[in-house]
């Protein structure tokens, strides 16, 4: 299934791809028709093992944002199976769907920020909602403000900031209840390059701390510098996976 | 359990104020409904009380005989008294009808002629007032049989004149208000409806960190209350200012002021708040179920 011949092979590959390092992401002859009869997805085989950095691309309409949303459990798959951590999505019950959501951070290309909310209370948020205390929360929600860069802005509004800062923002929420994957959906798509490279630094610093990153983008110098594993989807069928690859088929 | 309700009820006070255009907005159109609602419902009841009190001018009247005594008058009267469907009972002797015709016609600015008479030609007669102007047989029947009855009005026409236009009044209201409660029920509901349409990105974020379904709802129902209440709050407090110049009003057109005020102010302000609590905890459990249903 996955093509480790190509061009880049001959890179380093991140280490947690190799040896028998559990999946996270597993699916199986995924196909997902919506109703009115488009196919978003036809027979995804996807395995992705804890610590990997997978970036998911090609063209608008490829199938990426339904992978994704497939992963976070906001569509069902109508065939195949789509595990996360070893729980079948499928098989979840509405009360267990929030509690498979917890283990996952999501973010966005347009941030998904509360713009009534500081800073501080973005990030507190995805807390509050697993029912946790305020005096749990405060040292965490600090704490990740800090992994981010953002403890001097975590009294200002979302408004207040640059789009770098409200995806920083965006990140610290994803990681405060210390999950083991982060799904991003082109989270540098409405940034400049400059910031864009920021937003990949922290995410790649949170992936050596172990963190497993799925990233849809379109961001092809990102995605060819890093000569991470890529997956490439169209018209929903996955046409290259290959390790240490550039964002264009090589060959 | 206590945690997660006193939780719900912090994040609904800051979700109102955070959101303070919309909220305030939905409560002035809550106090609107309301006051339109409490407004009909006072008309209404006042409505019913003119109707009652135009129904209990119905009565059958006896007329006695010239030769007729006191005694045989006073047993009639005692007769028909102690029946259910008797409300009151006046006797009018003699000299009480002359002295009403006497004072009818001054009242109307007649030259009194009644003087030039030798004899009083009135006779006397009982007036028996109805709880039902409907229920006047029974009552018909036991005073044409009394002794030193002349004879008894046939009131079957005026009856039936009578409770034809009250039915239709009455119809006509409770229709109305039934219209004009649903027609609050509508405008509230889509309010609030609104309010969290407008909140739908909250609600999606929520549902992406992680948020139970429980989680979401309930300080939107808490926050729904907080409008209806507010709402009916500030509604009872512009009818109470109101209430003062209202029952002078109603007493101008109606005659008579609705039988118990105090009852009436009671159910006034439990219609107003059971409305507002409850079209608040409804239109907010309709709105965010829709979407928390995928």
């Amino acid at each position: 299934m996955t093509l480790l011949a190509g061009p880049g092979s001959d890179r380093q590959a991140p280490a947690a791809t190799f040896g028998a390092a559990r999946p996270v992401i597993f699916l199986r002859d995924v196909t997902k028709t919506y109703p009115g009869g488009k196919v978003a997805l036809r027979d995804v085989d996807l395995t992705i093992r804890e610590g990997e950095y997978v970036f998911i691309v090609g063209p608008s309409g490829a199938g990426k944002s339904t992978l994704l949303k497939l992963l976070i459990r906001d569509e069902v798959a109508t065939e195949g199976q789509v595990f996360i951590d070893g729980t079948d999505l499928a098989r979840l019950g509405r009360r267990e769907i929030p509690r498979v959501r917890r283990r996952i951070g999501t973010i966005f290309q347009d941030f998904k920020l509360l713009p009534t909310r500081t800073v501080w209370e973005n990030v507190a948020f995805a807390l509050e909602v697993t029912g946790a205390s305020r005096r749990t929360i405060a040292p965490l929600v600090d704490r990740v403000l800090a992994l981010v860069g953002l403890t001097a802005q975590a009294g200002q509004l979302p408004t207040q900031l640059s789009g770098g800062e409200q995806q920083r923002t965006a990140i610290a929420r994803a990681l405060v209840h210390d999950p083991r994957l982060i799904i991003a959906d082109e989270p540098t798509g409405n940034l400049d390059p400059l910031i864009s490279w920021e937003i990949i630094q922290l995410l790649l610093r949170i992936n050596e701390l172990g963190v497993t990153v799925l990233m849809a983008t379109h961001d092809a110098e990102v995605v060819t510098a890093l000569r991470r594993r890529v997956v490439a989807l169209e018209e929903g069928r996955v046409v290259r996976d290959e390790l240490g690859a550039a964002y264009h088929r090589e060959d | 359990m206590i945690p997660f309700v006193l939780f719900s009820i912090r994040r609904a006070w800051q979700g109102f104020w955070r959101n303070g255009l919309m909220s305030i907005a939905a409560t002035a159109t809550m106090t609107f409904m309301l006051l339109l609602l409490g407004g009909f419902w006072i008309v209404q009841a006042g409505l019913s009380a003119g109707l009652q009190y135009v129904e209990q001018k119905v009565q059958v009247v006896a007329y006695m005989k010239e030769d007729a005594t006191q005694a045989q008058a006073d047993e009639a009267v005692a007769a028909v008294r102690q029946m259910p469907e008797v409300q009151d009972v006046v006797y009018v002797s003699k000299d009480e009808a002359l002295a009403r015709f006497r004072s009818n016609l001054a009242e109307r600015g007649q030259p009194d002629l009644t003087g030039s008479l030798d004899t009083n030609p009135l006779p006397a007669s009982i007036e028996v007032y109805l709880v039902d102007p409907t229920d006047f047989g029974a009552i018909v029947t036991q005073l044409e049989s009394s002794a030193g009855v002349d004879r008894v009005d046939d009131v079957q026409q005026l009856v039936d004149r009578v409770t034809t236009v009250t039915t239709v009044i009455r119809t006509v209201g409770i229709v109305a208000l039934v219209l004009v409660g649903l027609t609050v029920l509508f405008i509230i509901v889509n309010t609030i409806r609104l309010a969290v349409t407008s909140r739908a990105e909250e609600i999606e974020i929520m549902r992406l960190v992680g948020a139970s379904d429980a989680f979401i709802r309930w300080p939107f129902i808490f926050e729904g209350a907080l409008v209806g209440v507010l709402g009916a709050l500030v509604t009872l407090v512009i009818l109470g200012a109101a209430a003062a110049p209202l029952s002078s009003l109603m007493l101008g057109f109606f005659r008579v002021l609705p039988l118990e005020f105090g009852t009436l102010v009671r159910d006034v302000a439990v219609l107003v708040l059971v409305t507002g609590l409850g079209l608040g905890v409804v239109g907010s459990y309709v709105s965010v179920r829709s979407y928390l249903i995928r």
